[in-house]
């Protein structure tokens, strides 16, 4: 086990007073509204902050936020590779390493990547590879750093997108933005952008159709360059999901071009005078 | 995964034949090759189970330890799964190269695992809160020849049909604490129900089909893949695109249909075999490792 020795940890056992609580936390109702007003069965996502450039030692960098979820990625590169291998000689290698912040989720987790981490960060990698023309930067790696401030629901859907839109920022060459969205379905409902809440609470009625899927889509392109599904539906369901969950996408995709546009026009030198 | 380096001449060769729904080794698209699976091989387990895949070779060793359940599961036993690359399949997995892979499999049979139906957690509680039973799977790679989700998910679904944990009954000494008392019958023991545990099929993208149980050959010609595990009544409960190429949401609906007939009809012959195995009995010839 590897042991953290830069950082005053607290005691070996300490844990969340959540658990000592007397009454059960109170279960979101399975079809009753949505705690944040938006509707079930319909492709509702949160509305979203972005902006880029808010780094100014990384190549690129942007932030966004989805309700109460807060993420912000970084993109060095293109450097040059540490390995040098037959492969990286034709083209050059991504890298992504996604971490969350201790104080970012309801129990607070460790800064030592766990295997969690490391999944999120392998499903980054491979959802972003296929946008990015990364065959015209041989022999070097482009990294990819995000890190989650505050996880309230459907953090890898929003990894996706603004790891995306800082590679862009940084000038990588992509084919396409990669946009991420994810549902949860209980029973016979989905909701869509689930939130923490909705995310973790399972209802007691053990149902047939339950689950979350999360969907890394590039819309101009209409290829899905990753998908993620846990728990247990069936396959009608999981069609339906990801066609729900390219909707979603497309819903999201003229906010970020914007908040995209904006960025490029401000960084860019005023017209000259003549 | 561990690579080939394959010629453009044999990637050619390799498309145009799946184009024609005939692989090299002259099997369909959606076929298996040949698998043999044999459990209780490992004595000191309380089940395992090792599976041959054409030349994947995959070991997997259950034991089950007393633990302390989760506080947020109080009545609910679990499982720890840990795969191991052994440098025995690949030098390429020497060292800590085959890290990052065992890593990406565990934590794709984690999820595979993580819903209420596959397996019934309740029946692995001792006492609610302060004991219950940890199934710690254990998984090597003896040898590496494409397919290892297929091959592993299948091994861990006979392991844990083979695993027998040992009754236990719970007895207040005179201080009032509890006290475990392990059967001394080495027979009675509880057996685990593997009736809903999934199997995993990966689906290879070659060129426009799609083709089952692919060789490692096959897996360089293809861009992406699709992993789907799919329980005997044909829930999907985990589906996962591994590679760095992207897929056209037709295909995905195409491979998961597909995925799921494959997976679907997986689990009947499976149960059958290890049915039959297991009413052998002692008249089995142990076949082992020399094969």
């Amino acid at each position: 086990m590897p042991t953290d020795n830069k950082r005053v940890r607290g005691p070996e056992v300490s844990q969340n007073p959540s658990l000592f609580r007397c009454k059960p936390a109170e279960a979101v109702p399975l079809h009753g509204p949505r705690a944040d007003g938006r509707q079930r069965d319909q492709v509702d996502v949160r509305p979203v902050f972005v902006r880029c450039g808010l780094v100014s030692q990384a190549k690129g960098s942007a932030y966004i936020e989805a309700g109460n979820t807060k993420l912000m990625c970084c993109v060095y590169g293109p450097k040059e590779t540490e390995r040098k291998d037959e492969t990286d000689m034709k083209c050059g290698r991504l890298t992504t390493d996604m971490r969350f912040a201790p104080f970012s989720c309801l129990e607070r987790g460790s800064w030592i990547q766990g295997s969690q981490d490391k999944d999120f960060s392998l499903m980054l990698q491979e959802s972003l590879q296929p946008a990015l023309c990364l065959h015209k930067y041989p022999r070097s790696q482009v990294e990819v750093n995000v890190v989650v401030l505050e996880n309230s629901g459907s953090v890898l859907a929003h990894a996706i997108t603004c790891a995306s839109l800082a590679l862009a920022d940084a000038g990588i060459e992509m084919y396409d933005l990669v946009l991420g969205c994810s549902i949860r379905q209980d029973g016979d409902s989905y909701v869509v952008d689930p939130s923490y809440m909705e995310e973790n609470n399972s209802s007691s009625v053990s149902s047939e159709n339950q689950g979350g899927l999360t969907v890394a889509f590039l819309p101009s392109l209409n290829q899905i360059s990753g998908l993620q599904s846990d728990g247990a539906m069936t396959e009608e369901t999981l069609t339906a999901g990801v066609r729900t969950c390219t909707e979603g996408c497309y819903k999201l995709y003229p906010v970020i071009q914007q908040a995209l546009a904006k960025a490029v026009r401000k960084g860019a030198p005023p017209p000259s005078e003549s | 995964m561990a690579t080939v380096q394959v010629s453009e001449a044999e990637k050619v060769y390799i498309l145009h034949g799946i184009r024609d729904d005939l692989r090299v080794d002259g099997r369909g698209c959606e076929d298996y090759r040949h698998m043999e699976i044999e459990t209780d091989m490992v004595s000191n387990t309380d089940g395992s189970a090792k599976v041959t895949l054409g030349h994947t070779a995959v070991l997997v060793g259950v034991k089950a330890e007393i633990g302390k359940p989760r506080p947020m599961l109080p009545n609910e036993g679990y499982l720890e799964f840990f795969v191991d690359c052994s440098a025995n399949a690949t030098p390429e997995f020497e060292g800590r190269g085959g890290e990052e892979l065992g890593t990406e499999l565990s934590n794709t049979l984690y999820k595979v695992f993580n819903n209420k139906h596959s397996l019934d957690l309740k029946s692995l509680c001792i006492s609610r809160g302060e004991h219950c039973w940890v199934l710690y799977v254990d998984v090597l790679l003896l040898q590496c020849d494409g397919n290892l989700y297929d091959a592993i998910s299948i091994a861990i679904k006979a392991a844990l049909f083979n695993t027998k944990i040992p009754k236990v009954h719970i007895s207040a000494d005179e201080e009032g604490r509890k006290e475990i008392e392990l059967s001394d019958d080495p027979y009675d023991c509880m057996r685990i129900n593997v009736e809903n545990v999934p199997c995993v099929v990966t689906l290879c993208k070659v060129g426009h089909r799609h083709v089952v149980d692919a060789t490692l050959q096959e897996k360089a010609c293809s861009v992406a893949s699709l992993i789907i595990s799919v329980t005997h009544k044909g829930t999907v409960t985990c589906t996962r695109k591994v590679g760095g190429g992207s897929l056209d949401p037709e295909s995905i609906f195409e491979m998961t249909e597909a995925g799921k007939r494959v997976g679907k009809a997986l689990h009947a012959p499976l149960m059958a075999l290890l049915q039959q195995e297991e009413a052998q009995g002692k008249r089995r010839q142990k076949v082992g490792f020399l094969s």
